[in-house]
């Protein structure tokens, strides 16, 4: 599964690091840093993250 | 290099200081930072965006309590474990259980009760052509969403109000004085919570409070007392914010009849509608936030416990983010700050965007030529603020 972060609506809250932590990560610099390419199983995690996006930056390609 | 001298200083103590002044307009032209008699006060949405999710900072409220002579006690053991205040793990945990029931797809069953709720209290009113907006459109409109979030019978609103506006005098400067009757309306209010846990654990539904009854995540889930901590904190935080941000949006487009009619005639744009009120006039004109270590940033120093505000509306209507920053609701703007940000991002920002968005669409729907009608009074403007009382006169359409 393919994970898509938008950039340009993404603004770092890092909320999506609660709800996939071993997908997304804030750096030292408060930037967000993510896996793209991410196994299936962590499906619903990354469909969580999606939908608490605080900016709705988040989607799924499957 | 920065020097205290080249740095504006904001007395936002006193009584008359006013985020829409020309002082502050003049200080973030000069400068991105202000010294305060309380710390420092982020003034351009620039730095605002960078430094409110700095892992440097953090929430700045944890010892409000101590800092008013409060150490123990309901209302204190209720704040110090409140996700408002909690940090690092303790914080991620209960935020990572809540966050799911407060996302948009889990709202959207919600909604078109809150239509008909906005329908309702405006068709009361409506044939007088008049409305004290506060009192008989704003703060029922508020509660009751929350009522139909959480289960609670409608009928109930005056209670929940009553309750959240007491438990609000824990923000002021007289909490010590307040303190009995702020743990009075906190022990009340816990009475409903824990009820209306007991309830959905015997009969679970698809409701909020039975998400959150239900929130999982390997193995861990909120305790009772955790639920009820945070279901509190929801009606103390959802209540008098939604309440002031509405009076406040009403009187945005009092003051700009051209883009209520916009509305009007285009009820799509009540989304851009609520983020423009937002942006320009928030409820929460500064998000408070502390210094964990010594800090620098361009050139200037701060000491590790200075206590740092981001001004949401200076930063909000900053001409180097919004070139033109009066109110638009079809302009495509970059984000504000009107919710805070980072890791205590509000929670509830799709509750209040979806209850907010719908009354704007449903009030500029049905009334026209809005005005103040009688003595309109305010909260000062700073802090969260908002209208006390907004008499309004209107022709109904």
């Amino acid at each position: 599964m393919k994970v898509i972060v938008d950039r340009t609506k993404c603004d770092n809250h890092g909320q999506c690091t609660f709800s996939a932590p071993t997908v997304f990560r804030l750096d030292d610099n408060g930037i967000l840093q993510y896996e793209e390419n991410v196994d299936e199983s962590l499906r619903d995690e990354v469909e969580e993250a999606s939908d608490v996006c605080p900016a709705q930056a988040i989607r799924i390609a499957d | 290099m920065t020097t205290e001298l080249d740095i504006p200083y904001l007395d936002i103590a006193d009584p008359s200081f006013a985020m829409h002044s020309q002082a502050v307009r003049d200080a973030r032209a000069r400068s991105w930072v202000a010294k305060t008699n309380y710390g420092y006060a982020i003034l351009r949405h620039e730095y605002v965006s960078k430094l409110l999710k700095d892992p440097r900072l953090r929430q700045g409220s944890a010892k409000w309590p101590e800092h008013n002579g409060v150490h123990s006690g309901l209302f204190y053991d209720w704040w110090t474990k409140c996700l408002l205040v909690l940090e690092g793990e303790d914080h991620h945990r209960i935020r990572r259980l809540l966050n799911p029931a407060f996302s948009l797809k889990h709202l959207e069953p919600y909604l078109p009760r809150f239509e008909e709720l906005a329908d309702e209290l405006i068709d009361s009113f409506l044939p007088s052509g008049q409305v004290e907006f506060v009192n008989e459109f704003a703060q029922p409109y508020a509660t009751r969403v929350l009522c139909i979030l959480l289960g609670i019978p409608e009928s109930e609103w005056p209670t929940i109000a009553r309750l959240a506006s007491t438990i609000g005098l824990a923000l002021g400067i007289t909490l010590e004085q307040d303190l009995p009757a702020v743990e009075d309306a906190l022990a009340e209010l816990y009475g409903y919570a824990e009820d209306l846990i007991r309830d959905r654990q015997a009969n679970p539904g698809p409701d909020l409070v039975s998400r959150l009854v239900d929130a999982n995540r390997n193995g861990d889930s909120l305790s009772d007392d955790e639920l009820r901590n945070a279901l509190c904190l929801l009606i103390f935080g959802g209540m008098d914010t939604t309440r002031n941000q509405l009076g406040l949006g009403v009187m945005s487009f009092m003051q700009h009849p051209e883009q209520w009619e916009l509305l009007a005639a285009h009820p799509e744009l009540a989304p851009a509608a609520v983020e423009e009120v937002m942006r320009t006039n928030p409820t929460t004109t500064w998000v408070t936030r502390e210094t964990v270590v010594d800090f620098d940033y361009e050139d200037l120093h701060i000491d590790a416990g200075t206590t740092v505000h981001f001004f949401t509306q200076v930063s909000g209507t900053d001409p180097q983010a919004y070139p033109n920053p009066e109110i638009d609701i079809t302009a495509e703007r970059v984000g504000h700050y009107g919710f805070g940000g980072g890791m205590h991002h509000c929670l509830g920002h799709f509750v209040a965007r979806a209850d907010m968005s719908i009354a704007l669409r449903a009030l500029s729907k049905k009334m026209t030529n809005l005005r103040i009608n009688g003595v309109d009074e305010w909260m000062p403007d700073s802090g969260n603020t908002g209208p006390v009382l907004l008499p309004l006169a209107f022709d109904a359409r």
